[in-house]
């Protein structure tokens, strides 16, 4: 680990180097690692401290060592070679983790190690593919695209895969999950391995990573298929670790959103939004809460787009929150049309993962090398195309009852024809299927949308499903506050 | 209760296997699951699952990837509009599919232009089905003989897209002009008499359509009430026991 630069000044922060990555940023990221590392010293002190003294009574300093460093952010001015050994420290530490005659008798350092070094593996991974792509656009550094084609097999899509899916297997953590959804205890069907902390906790996390390897090739339905054997709840494993409960959330909602599954995308993001909203006083740790801010304003900017895509009522504090951050924009997609275009796509842009393409750009033809940015936009504008039109629509026929289409052809300037069209598109697209129980991929097809109608012929009969107070949440917020 | 997006009815073990397993990953699976997407072409039944599955092998091993099993894929998802299916397909193909070659400069080098142009071409008639253009999705198919091409694979894809187009606007339609109608449907005459009598049941009144009642055409107004789960007081219930005071 001796080529490494990250200097061992956050545990328990890699997430907050994921907002480092855009250039813009750098300077004032910069400032913040500066800051963190400021007020973390006295803290690390003492971590570092410990770490000395169970390291001699475990007579594995080496091993502890590395399990640490694995856990730590690189610097994000690395150079390309510290990048490629930086992989080859994680293959060889895994390798060592699983491939040892036995497991490994030591403790991790602390819970939320194994949650950081899923993630930073991931996200040197997902950088690592970025950079890859954008070094072929750029075509002018012929000297570290010729180190990359030596090195195909350096951040290989298949063994970041391999690593994941290993981690799962030998924790054997989808049987103990499984085993304690039906109540059973789950440690006997741990194995050896399965049964350390160390082990379990790398599985169980390797469940989350896969959950966003898999959303960031653009293969949503089989991200939240994985996840099949966690149960999304804040008892949940990963609420422990609040950047993994975070990150959970967010790729899920995406999923869902892309799925074209509104309504549990804004669940997702609105549970999430507000569990963070109602804990941002308790965070222990300050500069964790400052990294997650980024990804905050994401989702917020997600759950626009949803509720853009499906109105829906929001929770109060959410709402306000996106009309603090987004109201300009919020307003102008809710009304749709052409103009809201451009904004759908600023959206989008500002708040997607980065995703990536598994195998090498061609480094030969940079033209053929569409940033898969791009293309996951282009099939998501198509979307937003169709549906622009909805929101004119249906506040025209919330004001009838009946109404003849010729004449509400007439009202919004179109043909007849394509008025019908419209309707068409509007009542297929207020059929959404929607989660009930079981795993994230099942759901009814239910209507979401609160108009209702039908064409007999020229006249369109209109009816609406009013919705009952929702007493039951006010009622127990209430109970809850005076006893 | 609705089917979960992973279930496909009559899915093969052999195929079930490799799609809950690692095998999924595994290069040499790419030939049973082509196969298995052309007995879906043959035999009109249809499993996005594994579909998905097989573009992700693409995915990952490029010259694997065959251009007439993607445009397959892709004509299959047609047939399930207006599911998301056809746009989760996109997701996984090549990003340069989608961006028409003008925009790159033309080189020759760039040999998979054919692909890019039938997903292209594939794309512009699922937006025209999504659209609810159905007459100008008809028209469209007929203007070029590349999407005969691309269809020919799929047995009877003219009737499947008929009886789809049928389902999706019976949720929305009571009664409809019958020249409409026949430009939706791409059927005149006798012809379309027959689809509409005998193949989706409905009647036709002079010169009207009447589509039975069903769930989602009714539009009656309802109150939705919230439904109250015992668990919810779970708390309150528990407090109440530990403070018995």
């Amino acid at each position: 680990m001796s080529l490494r630069q990250a200097q061992p000044f956050q545990n328990g922060s890699a997430p907050a180097r994921a907002i480092a990555d855009d250039e813009s940023d750098a300077e004032e990221d910069a400032l913040v690692q500066d800051y963190r590392e400021q007020v973390q010293y006295d803290q690390d002190g003492l971590e570092d401290l410990n770490r000395t003294i169970s390291a001699q009574a475990g007579s594995n300093e080496g091993i502890f060592q590395q399990l640490g460093n694995a856990a730590l952010p690189l610097d994000f001015q690395a150079t390309l070679d510290t990048k490629i050994s930086s992989y080859y420290n994680y293959c060889d530490l895994f390798h060592f983790l699983l491939n040892t005659a036995g497991p490994l008798d030591v403790e991790p350092p602390n819970y939320y190690w194994a949650w950081d070094v899923i993630d930073e593996f991931i996200y040197q991974f997902n950088s690592f593919c970025s950079y890859r792509q954008r070094l072929a656009l750029k075509r002018d550094n012929t000297e570290e695209v010729q180190v990359m084609r030596d090195k195909q097999d350096v951040w290989a899509c298949y063994s970041v895969l391999n690593v994941l899916y290993s981690l799962i297997q030998k924790s054997q953590i989808t049987e103990q999950l499984a085993a304690q959804k039906r109540g059973e205890d789950a440690a006997a069907y741990a194995g050896d391995y399965g049964s350390r902390p160390l082990y379990k906790m790398l599985g169980y996390f390797s469940i989350i990573g896969l959950l966003r390897v898999h959303c960031l090739l653009g293969d949503y339905s089989l991200a939240l298929k994985t996840l099949d054997d966690i149960e999304l709840s804040k008892k949940a494993m990963f609420a422990r670790v609040m950047a993994a409960h975070f990150t959970t959330y967010y790729y899920v909602g995406f999923s869902y959103m892309m799925m074209r599954r509104y309504a549990d995308a804004i669940r997702m993001f609105q549970h999430i939004l507000i569990y963070v909203s109602r804990t941002k006083n308790f965070q222990k740790n300050p500069a964790q809460y400052d990294s997650i801010t980024k990804k905050n304003d994401q989702m917020y900017a997600l759950i626009a787009i949803c509720v853009a895509f499906q109105p829906t009522r929001l929770d109060d504090t959410v709402h306000t929150a996106i009309r603090e951050k987004f109201g300009e924009q919020f307003n102008r997609i809710q009304r749709g049309g052409p103009e809201a275009l451009p904004i759908f796509e600023e959206l989008f842009r500002l708040a997607c993962p980065k995703f990536i393409t598994p195998t090498p750009p061609d480094y030969d033809n940079p033209e053929v090398n569409v940033d898969p940015i791009d293309h996951q936009l282009a099939i998501f504008m198509e979307e937003v195309k169709i549906n622009m039109w909805s929101p004119t629509l249906k506040s025209y026929l919330k004001l009838y009852t009946t109404m003849d289409l010729k004449k509400l052809a007439n009202f919004l300037e179109v043909e007849p024809d394509k008025l019908r069209s419209r309707l068409l598109v509007n009542k297929q697209r207020s059929r959404q299927t929607r989660w009930s129980e079981g795993g994230l991929l099942d759901g009814e097809i239910t209507n979401t949308n609160d108009l209702d109608y039908a064409i007999q012929g020229d006249l369109i009969h209109v009816s609406e499903a009013k919705v009952g107070r929702r007493l039951v949440d006010w009622y127990l917020r209430n109970l809850a506050r005076t006893y | 209760m609705g089917v979960p997006f992973d279930f496909a009815e009559g899915r093969p073990d052999l195929i079930n296997a490799i799609l809950n397993g690692l095998d999924r990953y595994n290069p040499e699976s790419t030939s049973v699951l082509q196969e298995y997407v052309m007995s879906q072409c043959e035999s009109q039944t249809y499993d996005c699952y594994a579909n998905l599955a097989l573009l992700k092998l693409y995915q990952f091993n490029p010259p694997l990837s065959r251009d007439e099993t993607i445009s397959n894929i892709l004509v299959k998802a047609l047939t399930v509009f207006p599911t998301p299916d056809f746009s989760l397909c996109l997701s996984l193909l090549p990003p340069y599919t989608l961006f028409p070659s003008g925009t790159r400069s033309a080189t020759p080098a760039a040999g998979d232009a054919p692909l890019a142009e039938a997903v292209q071409k594939l794309t512009l008639l699922n937006n025209l089905l999504s659209g609810a253009d159905y007459a100008t999705f008809w028209a469209t198919l007929d203007s070029d003989d590349l999407y005969a091409d691309l269809v020919a694979d799929v047995t009877g894809f003219e009737e499947l897209m008929r009886v789809r187009i049928a389902v999706v606007l019976s949720s929305a339609i009571r009664e409809i002009q019958r020249p409409v109608l026949e430009g939706w449907l791409n059927l005149h005459g006798k012809e379309f008499e027959h689809f509409i009598k005998d193949v989706c049941e409905w009647k036709i009144e002079g010169d009207n359509v009447q589509v039975p009642l069903n769930k989602d055409n009714k539009a009656e107004g309802t109150v939705v009430r919230e439904n109250v789960k015992f668990d919810q007081f779970a708390r309150i219930v528990r407090r109440a026991y530990e403070q018995p005071a």
